[in-house]
């Protein structure tokens, strides 16, 4: 079974690394993922990476907070219990609105940023306990790792990638 | 309802396999064996408890303990087992009865709640007032500290019984070897004590009776004596006066008793008329604050300007000194005539012939003023007989003496010599209703009765008879002193029958007893008719300015506070914490010294960061007599002369904390309130005052205190751009000129509907006396936080009267025309001038219906209410204060500590007795909570209820608050203003009507009356 | 060429560093031991705080009583405290988000600690609304949440409960903000660390980051979107606390300039704050490769552009108290009232500490020196903290009615409470730089080529930065057990 083969090849430049990545997708390899110490900007294309959705959902969150804003001010000032406060025209949410705009404003940010963040730890599997993926330490110091899979077709994969000036070249059993 | 349905627990309980059978033994589901160790001692020795048994059963208890110490502290009511007569729990009780301590006398309404007496308010229908002293006496009869408790033989309790068989004993002795035996009480101005007493030295004919006042007033009574042939003092009714002149007369103060109603009632612009008030005094009296002109002068030229002003009057010319005054005298003199019979001169110079020489003013004038028919009988003292009885008891003429709530060791001027003839006597006796030196120094001290727990009489002028009830039943083991001497003069009969006798068969004639009781008074036409006896004045006139000798030193003028007056309450923390309106000084007397002599001798009143004023000390020496005294800088005062107040400086008995102020009495030589050649010089030490108000002027913000005179008042336009007297404030709309109060940001609520309280307050009629402050005190439940936290800016009065003095610049415009910089220009308007203006502001929650105090509070604590209060929810409030800052008026007042049940102030809500005086309507506040005015909420609710459960709508000025109840002149007015007969929503639309600070807008339901003064313009 | 940047430009990192020294450097002070400096700093910031501590449960068990204020001044050292530190507050994310959306690369020595200095003076922020209650233990009725007494709500109308959202939201977002950054760090720190504790807790810290390529595409779009929602956050929150003021009735509070003001006026102190810390930790942790001239100076102008607003608020809060001509602005904390009455000499440590001191950062030579940077930052940070107290004890000893003018004396507590604060911040702040990575070392990874000393002096040679391949050197591994595969 040697789809459960996989090759490891270590770079320690990201620009040789950003070439690497385009030559081997040239030859029509399929990169199972690269893992960096920091990010490289262009290699998200490089790989052919989809972009990324989470803004979009941070400004779903930020409507979701002022909407709850608006309804907890309005119920609880105006609906469930109006008081006189100082003269303010607790009969109308309208009227009274100046006086919630911090509010409103503070329950935007404060949903749009805790909720995307929450989902960007969901989507890419980061939470507290959670073990760490990355197959070699030195991935997070110096070293990008870019991990490709074998189908018995090692030395191809191993010559083309030595040419792209791969520090190190491990084929491993991927469990 | 038993059932037969078996549960099992499981499948194999079912089919019970053994293993079940093990598991339930494993469970040590045997059963305790509770009786058995639970039962008597031996069947305990030999039970089988085990001590696993033992163990379960402790960590039960231990457990159900913890469980039970959960719950909040509980403080359990008592229900009454058999319910009381006109007693229903929760709904006050008015009593009418009477005050008379021997300093204070008033016809008063005292309200109970499931029987204690918790306030004092004046009976309004004998037209009685209510001073803060009188207020505050519910206090008094509280004061566990001070009061006494039991009888006592030298230091030992004994019964009454006992008592009376002794001291009766002793009398009798007396009575045989016929040696002299004094009994000496102060004024009690009691028809049936009287004729007690007569009674008594009838049984005893070597007693003598001798009256004695601490604060004397014997020279006018003298005076009356000689000129109408009767000892009392003249009634003044002030109110149809056109010119009052006044030397040294503070009849808004204690002169005799106060004038204050009389007085404003004669002083309503809205009448178009009002009187022409001039004082000639030498200390800042209220009375004097209050004159339309205030006439610096130091005594010695008041006696002068007396003696002119009869010259200039009645055309003599009795021999007498220039004065730096005689100007304004002579116009005085020509006013005076012109007033003729409307006019009116009163002096307080306690001296006979400068008293005879005013009266003898009045009768030339022949004043309509003065009454010398419907006298007043509430200062008897006669210092002859006093000076008399001083003398032979140190000369140990005297063999026994009776004492009656008097002091004099701690009051006489020669109290030495009164402490070394009491040695001589062979029986002294002090009945007393608190604890004094003189009491410690008799043999007998037999417990009086607080007048609150007394049957009795008064009669303070000739036409109104008062009565006096007990309002609770004796605290201690106590008994009234007309009891006692009944008792010694072997009349069987209780004072209450005796009283009840008496006043049917003397006074009350066909009238029903109870009517009267229930009306507390009863009014009788005026039997005494003054014959006026011819006396050559001019020898008088004569004699008294040759007594006034131009001595070199000091002038002293001694006075009394409006807060401890004599000194009898001197245990009352309302009181002591009471700020003088003069000085907003608590907790002190005091020199008041001139600016100008200050700066000569070096007295300061430096401001301290922490917002307090200090005082340097001065040594104050009058032939041989010294004491150290702190100096107040007065402006006003006039140079040369001092004042220092009397009843300070009581130590004996009192709590520390009331342990204040020096005692001026050793001063008060022949109980004449004007000492000259006293010398001044001042000593090491630095003093610490409790000013409630540390900046004296109003710093160029009229706009908060308006005042007019009264031609203004009559003939401008109150709203008149160039010289109105009472402009509102402007703002630019839509580019045009409109009043600040008739914009608005939002659409405002519905205040039309049900009831809308408002406030009217007075400035003219205020004369700052104060008595609401003391009242709301009583009503609401104020902590006291002593002198420390006063001193340092944490008094809790929900009300103060905020007291401004005029300053030499006025107003930037003023100081601009001086040429003065920005910072000069500040100072100047801060600075007091020498001799000011002064003006009176009452000041609590204005009740804003844009409260700016309501839109800050996070957790909405502080939220207005329907009907237009400003409500303050405690049980919410998180206290952050930000309320107190937001609030233009600063009338909210923040719980520091804990000021109930700590022994840091160890006041009245520190001890069970002073606890009892609190009001079961009104929460005491705990620590950390902002509080402050309520418009006394319990009160409106309470009249609404009344209403409701009679039917019937709440009647026209039928709402109260404590303070509008207990202002004698009527310058606090409470009302409806959704009821358009209230007085109120007239007063509310007034032409003199204005808001503090109205151009925040914050629409206060607190309205103000500009201050109108006559400055006698034509 | 994706590295270029002009060489006129300074570098950012100094020395001639690879990739793995950065990584070297940056876990040095964690892995290595604390040296003296860093003990004894410690050792007097701990003192500090627990007197601080102890203070605080006095207030807490005794009442506000005893501290200095009274009837007419409400408020003193504790609004003071909480809006000096508040202000601090603002650099970390200004730095880490206004100036990511502008791309300026010398954030990125900086930020991480910025960011922590926010985080902890918010901390003591937070302290202060709580503590200044007459009853804290109450605190919890300012959130909206149902209680007891079923429709008793908390007052949206009310400045304190904007703060209450403003902070929270502030706090929480910083820190998350902060945390995401870290992860990639901590993940490093883990995969060096020997010791197996010290593994086992950073891998907790790092919530197992491993890097992919996705991972970090999402990074840095969350890092922007952040960067975006952070950046009006910051101004919101001190326009906020402002408000407090603003809103309120008190002249010389009542200023319609207030929320631009506070907000220059706290980037202000925070900027100085930041400058303090840098000098102190620069050298505890030896980072002057990475925190160099450049950043102190960047920094320094910052200070003098956020000090020029100020100053111009001032002089227009000094000159409209005078051109109302209404007597009741007399004695605003900016006016001839303040400056010559009782409190003249907080309003002249105010125009000294504020005004005056920071106009030596014109001049360049200062501006570059360390030792006088961090003086100033101090001054400013004495003159910020005048300026609240001038803005409330000044205003509330001088209300509407003169009859409740008054005056404020600190006690020792109110003391306490303050050095209390202090010295629980930088216990904080020394903890953090002994255990947390203190510069974002994956982000400055990625400005090496561009920024470097070493590297711009090769591209001022023409050498690219790519290095050049060698096949040569390659190690090739094939796990034993595929052997066969390969015959």
């Amino acid at each position: 079974m040697g789809s459960s083969k996989v090759i490891h090849a270590f770079y320690n430049d990201d620009e040789v690394l950003l070439d690497a990545v385009k030559t081997v997708k040239a030859a029509h390899h399929h990169i199972e993922e690269v893992f960096c110490p920091f990010p490289v900007h262009g290699l998200d294309k490089a790989m052919g990476l989809a972009p990324t959705r989470i803004a979009i959902t941070a400004f779903m969150y930020g409507i979701t907070g002022l909407s709850v804003a608006i309804w907890m001010t309005n119920y609880m000032m105006i609906q469930d219990w109006p008081q006189d406060i100082g003269g303010k025209p607790s009969f109308s949410w309208l009227e009274n609105m100046p006086a919630f705009v911090p509010i409103m404003f503070e329950l935007t940010v404060f949903f749009a940023a805790h909720l995307m963040v929450i989902t960007f730890y969901m989507r890419s599997k980061i939470w507290p306990f959670k073990k760490a993926e990355n197959p070699d330490p030195r991935t997070t110091d110096d070293h990008f790792l870019m991990e490709i899979h074998v189908h018995n077709n090692e030395e191809e994969l191993t010559a083309l990638l030595a040419k792209t000036g791969a520090v190190e070249i491990n084929v491993v059993e991927k469990h | 309802m038993a059932s037969d349905k078996k549960y099992w627990q499981s499948v194999e309980e079912l089919t019970n396999s053994s293993f079940v059978e093990t598991l339930s033994k494993n469970e040590f589901i045997e059963e305790i064996p509770t009786d058995k160790f639970l039962g008597n001692k031996e069947t305990l020795s030999n039970s089988s408890t085990s001590r696993r048994d033992f163990l379960k059963y402790v960590g039960f208890t231990t457990a159900a303990a913890t469980l039970a110490a959960c719950e909040g502290p509980v403080r359990k009511s008592i229900p009454y087992v058999v319910k009381p007569n006109d007693i229903i729990a929760g709904v006050a009780d008015w009593y009418a009865t009477s005050m008379a301590d021997g300093y204070d006398f008033a016809n008063i309404l005292v309200k109970t709640r499931e029987g204690r007496p918790i306030q004092i308010m004046p009976n309004k229908d004998a037209n009685g007032t209510t001073s803060a002293r009188v207020q505050a006496a519910i206090l008094s009869l509280y004061d566990e500290k001070l009061r006494l408790k039991e009888p006592v033989k030298d230091g030992k309790n004994i019964s009454w019984i006992e008592a009376d068989k002794e001291i009766g004993a002793a009398l009798k002795k007396l009575k045989d070897s016929n040696s002299p035996v004094v009994l000496l009480t102060g004024t009690m101005a009691s028809p049936s004590t009287d004729k007690i007493i007569q009674e008594f030295i009838g049984q005893y004919p070597n007693v003598k009776h001798v009256i004695y006042d601490a604060v004397s007033e014997s020279a006018t009574t003298d005076a009356m004596m000689m000129m109408y042939g009767k000892r009392a003092l003249p009634n003044y009714d002030l109110d149809k006066a056109k010119i009052i002149v006044s030397f040294g007369a503070d009849f808004l103060g204690d002169f005799h008793g106060g004038f204050e109603k009389q007085y404003v009632a004669g002083r309503k612009p809205e009448t178009g008329s009002m009187s022409y008030h001039v004082q000639f005094e030498s200390n800042m009296s209220l009375t004097g604050a209050n004159a339309d002109k205030r006439i610096v002068t130091k005594p010695s030229d008041q006696i002068f300007a007396l003696v002119n002003l009869f010259n200039a009057i009645t055309d003599s010319n009795v021999a007498s000194k220039a004065t730096p005054v005689d100007a304004q005298v002579k116009q005085m003199a020509s006013e005076l005539k012109k007033a003729g019979s409307k006019g009116v001169v009163l002096t307080g110079i306690n001296d006979k012939n400068a008293q005879l020489v005013a009266l003898a003013i009045n009768k030339a004038l022949n004043s309509e003023i003065i009454d010398v028919n419907n006298t007043l009988n509430i200062r008897q003292g006669n210092d002859a007989a006093v000076n008399q009885f001083v003398t032979d008891l140190k000369a140990g003429k005297i063999r026994g003496l009776l004492t009656y709530n008097v002091n004099p060791l701690y009051s006489f001027t020669n109290s030495a010599d009164f402490a070394e003839g009491l040695k001589k006597v062979s029986l002294s006796v002090a009945l007393s209703t608190e604890n004094n030196e003189t009491v410690d120094a008799s043999n007998y001290v037999l417990p009086t009765s607080h007048f609150l727990e007394s049957w009795g009489d008064t009669q303070f002028n000739e036409v109104t008879y008062g009565l006096m009830q007990p309002t609770i039943q004796p605290l201690f083991n106590t008994r009234q002193f007309q009891d006692t001497l009944l008792t010694w003069s072997g009349n069987s009969s209780k004072y209450y029958d005796y009283l009840k006798s008496f006043a049917t068969d003397a006074i009350l004639g066909e009238d029903s007893w109870n009517t009267a009781l229930h009306n507390g008074f009863f009014n009788k036409e005026n039997t005494s008719v003054a014959v006026s006896s011819e006396i050559s004045i001019v020898d008088v006139a004569m004699q008294l300015s040759s007594s006034a000798k131009k001595s070199n030193g000091f002038e002293l003028n001694l006075y009394t506070k409006i807060n401890l007056g004599d000194g009898k309450q001197a245990n009352n923390p309302w009181l002591q914490e009471f700020p003088d309106p003069i000085t907003r000084a608590s907790w002190d007397n005091y020199l008041t010294m001139s600016i100008v002599d200050a700066k000569e001798l070096g007295f300061t009143n430096p401001v301290k960061d922490n917002g307090a004023i200090d005082g340097d000390y001065a040594k104050v020496s009058l032939n041989g007599k010294e004491i150290i005294v702190p100096v107040m800088i007065q402006p006003g005062q006039a140079r040369g002369s001092v004042g220092l107040a009397l009843g300070f400086g009581r130590t004996f008995g009192l709590k520390d904390e009331m342990q204040v102020g020096v005692n001026a009495y050793p001063l008060y030589k022949n109980s004449n309130n004007i000492q000259f050649g006293v010398t001044i010089e001042k000593v090491a030490g630095t003093h610490k005052f409790a000013c409630t108000q540390v900046q004296k002027t109003i710093a160029g913000r009229h706009d908060i205190l308006k005042v007019a005179s009264l031609k203004e008042y009559k003939t401008v336009a109150p709203k008149d751009h160039h010289n109105g007297w009472n402009k509102p404030s402007y703002v630019s709309y839509d580019h045009k000129e409109v009043e600040a109060n008739t914009i608005d940001l939002w659409d405002e609520h519905n205040r039309e509907l049900g009831h809308h309280f408002n406030l009217s307050i007075d400035l003219t009629s205020c004369t700052g006396c104060g008595a609401c402050i003391v009242a709301c005190h009583a009503e609401n439940n104020v902590p006291v936080v002593g002198k420390n936290e006063v001193r340092v800016g944490r008094d809790m009065h929900w009300l103060r009267i905020d007291r401004y003095y005029s300053s030499e610049v006025e107003t930037r415009e003023d100081a601009k025309e001086l040429g003065l910089s920005r910072a000069k220009t500040y100072k100047a308007l801060e600075t007091e001038a020498e001799n000011p203006e002064v003006t009176f502001q009452p000041m609590m929650c204005q009740h804003c219906n844009h409260a700016p105090c309501e839109t800050v509070c996070p957790v909405a604590a502080t939220t207005h209410g329907r009907q237009g209060q400003n409500q303050m929810t405690y049980n919410r409030c998180v206290g952050t204060r930000y309320c107190a800052n937001n609030c233009p008026y600063r009338v909210r007042r923040f719980n520091w500590f804990n000021y109930s049940n700590n022994s840091e102030f160890d006041f009245n809500m520190n001890n069970e007795y002073g606890k009892m005086v609190l009001n079961p309507d009104v929460v005491v506040r705990s620590r950390g909570v902002m509080e402050k005015c309520s418009m006394c909420i319990q009160m409106t609710q309470a009249t609404i209820l009344k209403a409701k459960k009679e039917g019937r709508a709440v009647n026209t000025d039928e709402f109260e608050t404590a303070c509008s109840s207990a202002c004698t002149t009527g310058a606090l007015v409470f009302g409806d203003v959704n009821n358009k007969q209230d007085k109120v929503t007239a007063l509310a639309k007034d032409k003199r009507a204005y808001n503090v600070l109205d151009y925040l807008q914050t629409k206060p339901n607190v309205v103000y009356q500009v201050k109108i003064k006559n400055k006698n313009e034509a | 060429m994706s590295h270029y940047e002009a060489s006129i430009r300074e570098p950012l990192i100094l020395g001639d560093k690879s990739y793995h020294d950065i990584t070297e450097d940056i876990a040095k002070p964690i892995e290595g031991k604390a040296n003296k400096n860093w003990h004894m700093a410690f050792y007097i910031s701990l003192a500090a705080m627990l007197w601080g501590f102890g203070c605080i449960f006095y207030t807490v068990g005794t009442g506000i009583g005893v501290w200095g204020l009274n009837k007419n001044i409400g408020w003193a050292w504790d609004i003071t405290n909480f809006v000096w530190w508040v202000g601090i507050g603002h650099a970390g994310t200004l730095i880490s988000a206004v100036l990511l959306l502008f791309r300026q690369k010398w954030r990125m020595a900086i930020n991480r600690s910025a960011e922590a200095m926010t985080i902890f003076a918010v901390f003591q922020a937070g302290l202060f609304p709580i503590i200044h209650m007459g009853r804290p233990w109450n605190a919890y009725w300012v959130l909206p949440i149902p209680n007891q007494f079923g429709s008793l709500w908390v007052n949206f109308n009310s400045p304190l409960l904007w703060d209450v959202f403003a902070i929270s939201t502030y706090l929480s977002v910083s820190l998350v903000f902060w945390w995401t950054g870290l992860l990639p760090d901590f993940a490093m720190i883990r995969d060096r660390a020997v010791k197996p504790f010290q593994k086992k807790i950073y891998s907790l810290l790092s919530f197992g980051w491993s890097g992919r390529a996705k991972d970090w595409q999402r990074f840095e779009e969350v890092s922007l979107v952040l960067a975006g929602l952070a950046t009006p956050l910051v101004l919101s929150v001190h326009t906020i606390v402002s408000m407090d003021f603003a809103t309120s009735i008190n002249p010389g509070w009542h200023s319609t300039i207030f929320p631009p003001y506070f907000v220059a006026g706290a980037i202000f102190s925070g900027f100085a704050m930041v400058q303090t810390l840098l000098g102190i930790m620069r050298k505890v942790t030896n980072m002057e490769d990475y925190i160099t001239r450049m950043h102190i100076e960047y920094m320094n102008i910052v200070i003098i552009l956020t000090g020029g607003i100020v100053a111009v608020a001032y002089a227009t809060e000094f000159f409209i108290a005078w051109y109302t001509g209404s007597p009741y602005e007399n004695y605003t904390y900016l006016s001839v009232g303040a400056a010559t009455g009782p409190y003249s000499w907080a309003f002249w440590s105010l125009m000294i500490f504020n005004i005056m001191i920071p106009q030596l950062l014109w001049i360049k030579k200062f501006r570059r020196s360390f030792i006088v940077s961090f003086i100033i930052s101090i001054a400013i940070n004495i003159g910020m903290w005048f300026e609240r107290f001038d803005i409330i004890a000044i205003v509330l000893s001088k209300g509407h009615l003169p009859s409740t003018w008054g005056r404020f004396e600190p006690t020792f507590v109110d003391v306490g409470i303050f050095i209390g604060t202090i010295g629980f911040f930088f216990v904080l702040f020394l903890l953090y730089a002994r255990t947390f990575p203190v510069i974002a070392q994956a982000e400055v990874k990625t400005i090496l080529k561009s920024s470097g000393e070493f590297y711009k002096k090769r591209s001022e040679q023409g050498i690219p930065t790519k290095p050049a391949i060698n096949v040569a050197g390659i190690k090739v591994k094939i796990d034993k057990s595929d052997k066969k595969d390969i015959e």
